[in-house]
């Protein structure tokens, strides 16, 4: 009996680890059998959420029409934890052989920890019509290849300016016109009847500091120097006060969904990231959203230089590039190498257009594609905000920028939820700036 | 008994099986502790003194993190605001539980409902907790600010969109949560104190509020020392609920050290540095700990 258990106890110590080492053999096994120069090559990719997120599956299908020796199996992570999950794969040795850098935050600590191989040829090949490109060189080399450029706009909702009799954005905003287009937006709506709001502001920091960041003149988030925040905040708090947009604090309190907040007609406008357009257009679809007219029009810009349908206004948002890991098999470095640059070439960009995503490779084919796309607003104004702008990083790549933002957010709530006033919250966040993080 | 080990009898071979059979009998969960636990503990200790990004080696860097943290504004809110917390929280829910037990302790209709429903709290999701907590919280709309309002109160509190009054919001929340366990363990302090002693006082001519201070406070000595330790610990480690409910905000007002560690290590990727703060927590927590027991020890002698 006693013997029985003990050998029972050493089976479910032994057979577990013989298993282990059964299956390590098996998929080194399988990496060589699949390395072989000539014959089909198997690249493995990351992405995220699948089900929800197909972009990752329609490049690979893509590029495997296109390339029919090389395979391309998508692997899945959990979309929150993305990073966490991928830092330990790297460092276990069992990440696949491309991964997407999806933030640019956290690019830095891959390429600082030489998680990422140099495609500067690759980037070289793929030329200027990427945007995001530059976004992630590093010392003259680059280490990633941008796919996808998300960048921030104004989504209005047709119907509700014509119901409050405000007109519609003409793509030369400025703040002021913003503003006043809220103001007016929130009274002509009250008096109609309609208790929707002029404009809705999430949460987060990028709401405000994003733009503030990209458009105001000699701002450099690296400096350390955070005052040109100021007259952005100004104007946030001011329509907060006036009441065309939701208080701050009811926004967090009761975890307001910003899709909900426009896509139920709760306000008339919202700035908000590009990846919207398809969430918007899947919600009306679905019934999750009502059905109205709606389109994109630029983001309201610093001043009349760069404002208007003849000149290219400012915006931000972050690339989200595709990079290689470094522990990749190296005869399928070549295979590698070309998939990325398929992910930034014009067929790539048809690829993502088509299932409503804003690919960082710019052309008129790409536009054209993306307008296809069923449910999206064909006005002359949305095709403009899509096509023309400049799209500036919201964080810079240096290894300080994710100990900056995160000084920046509590500038934020603090400001946001009138827990400090603006000067005294900037002070606080360049003192906490020069003191926490660039004296590391 | 160490002699049977020197010369083979018979009883030594059955020791060492006995031996092996309980170390066997223990080995699946030490394996796990070692593995999940242990070794984690342990190179924390080696992080907490170098400089490391997660990939690649960590430099050594001797104390630099904890020079760095002595000047770091930062740590010493978080720290200020845990100590905020604690002080708080700990009599709060002490003296709510103990409150709640005796109430409960009571011979009344219904009295499993009641223990129940008080016990609810603890067993809901802390995700949950914050989010519904936060929304009777809400400054314009919930229905906290709407009674404070109704009963006179002009101008009440931001609650957890304000700067003073979030950690307040915070510490309810904490309190409400926690005293239905501790009202358990108070519940069952209570039931192990004889009939007789009250029957005595009562005899005595003791009031309710004498037997109480004099015989239901001293009984219960050794429980509420349990709590008082379990609460400190907790309390000093707090995490999840702040997350969720003010994620440290608005500012820095809430931000308590287990969330500051959290966002050094897993947000800006400095795991030395972050490991070093959670060293400066563990011996903050084990030296309380140790101040707590001895104060113990001093009064049971």
């Amino acid at each position: 009996m006693k013997r029985s258990i003990l050998t029972a106890i050493g089976l479910a110590v032994v057979v577990p680890l013989a298993l282990a080492s059964c299956s390590n053999g098996g998929g080194t096994a399988s990496s060589t059998e699949s390395a072989t120069a000539s014959g089909p090559v198997t690249l493995s990719l990351a992405g995220w959420s699948l089900k929800t997120t197909p972009e990752f599956q329609k490049l690979a299908d893509a590029f495997h029409a296109a390339n029919p020796n090389i395979t391309v199996d998508v692997k899945e992570y959990d979309a929150t934890n993305y990073d966490t999950q991928m830092t330990a794969d790297l460092a276990a040795g069992s990440a696949p052989d491309i991964y997407v850098q999806k933030n640019l935050k956290n690019f830095i600590t891959y390429q600082s920890g030489n998680q990422l191989l140099d495609v500067s040829d690759v980037a070289a090949k793929v030329g200027n019509e990427v945007s995001g490109l530059a976004d992630y060189k590093v010392d003259g080399k680059t280490y990633a290849i941008p796919y996808r450029q998300d960048s921030w706009y104004l989504y209005y909702n047709k119907d509700l300016f014509s119901a409050a009799n405000v007109k519609t954005p003409d793509g030369s905003w400025t703040w002021d016109d913003y503003a006043t287009a809220a103001e007016n937006l929130t009274s002509g709506l009250k008096a109609a009847g309609n208790p929707a709001l002029g404009t809705y502001q999430h949460t987060w920091q990028s709401t405000v500091q994003g733009l503030a960041l990209a458009q105001t003149p000699k701002a450099d988030l690296l400096s350390g120097n955070f005052s040109y925040l100021k007259p952005y905040y100004e104007r946030a708090l001011k329509l907060q006060k006036d009441g065309a947009q939701v208080n701050y604090g009811t926004v967090t309190t009761n975890n307001l969904n910003y899709g909900a907040q426009f896509g139920t007609q709760k306000s008339a406008m919202m700035i908000m990231g590009s990846w919207y357009v398809a969430t918007l257009i899947a919600q009306q679809a679905n019934g999750d959203a009502n059905t109205f007219n709606w389109g994109i029009a630029p983001a309201p810009q610093y001043d009349s230089s760069t404002a208007g349908t003849g000149k290219t206004p400012v915006t931000f948002g972050d690339p989200t590039g595709l990079g290689i890991n470094p522990a990749i098999n190296k005869s399928k470095v070549a295979a590698a190498k070309e998939f990325l640059a398929f992910v930034a070439s014009e067929d790539g960009a048809k690829g993502l257009a088509d299932i409503g995503i804003t690919p960082a490779h710019v052309s008129d084919a790409a536009t054209a594609a993306y307008f296809n796309f069923k449910g999206m607003p064909t006005d002359n104004l949305s095709k403009f905000t899509f096509s023309t702008h400049n799209t500036k990083p919201e964080n810079p790549v240096s290894k300080h920028t994710a100990g900056l933002q995160n000084i920046l957010a509590d500038l934020h709530s603090s400001v946001m939820s009138g827990s400090a006033s603006i000067d005294d919250a900037i002070k606080t966040a360049e003192g906490r700036a020069k003191n926490e993080v660039l004296n590391q | 008994m160490a002699t049977t080990f020197e010369t083979r009898r018979p009883g030594s071979r059955l020791r060492l099986r006995n031996t092996l059979m309980g170390w066997s009998f223990i080995l699946p969960n030490f394996v796990g502790f070692a593995l999940l636990t242990l070794v984690p503990v342990v190179a924390l200790f080696y992080l907490a003194f170098t400089s490391w990004n997660v990939f690649g080696a960590a430099k050594w860097i001797g104390t630099a993190n904890f020079t760095r943290m002595v000047g770091d504004a930062s740590f010493w809110t978080a720290f200020r605001n845990t100590v905020y917390y604690t002080v708080f929280h700990i009599p709060l829910t002490l003296v709510v539980s103990l409150a709640l037990a005796v109430l409960l302790n009571q011979k009344m209709r219904g009295v499993a409902f009641f223990r129940t429903a008080a016990f609810f709290p603890y067993i809901t999701s802390i995700v949950a907790i914050a989010v519904v907590w936060n929304m009777l919280f809400s400054p314009d709309y919930g229905p906290i600010n709407q009674f404070l309002r109704a009963v006179g109160v002009s101008d009440p509190p931001g609650w957890t969109t304000s700067g003073t009054w979030a950690m307040p919001a915070v510490i309810i929340v904490g309190t409400w949560r926690e005293m239905g366990y501790y009202m358990l363990l108070f519940l069952a302090g209570l039931q192990s104190i004889p009939g007789e002693l009250y029957e005595a006082a009562r005899v005595d001519g003791a009031n309710a509020w004498q037997r109480f201070r004099n015989i239901t406070i001293p009984s219960l000595r050794p429980t509420t020392f349990f709590i008082t330790v379990m609460l400190t610990i907790g309390s000093f480690k707090v995490f999840d609920l702040i997350l969720v409910m003010t994620n440290g905000g608005p500012g820095q007002s809430t931000l308590v050290l287990s969330q500051y560690i959290y966002q050094k290590g897993f947000l800006e990727n400095q795991f030395g540095y972050a490991s070093s703060i959670s060293i400066v927590l563990f011996a903050v927590c084990i030296a309380i700990t140790v101040f707590q027991f001895l104060m113990n020890k001093r009064r049971d002698a």
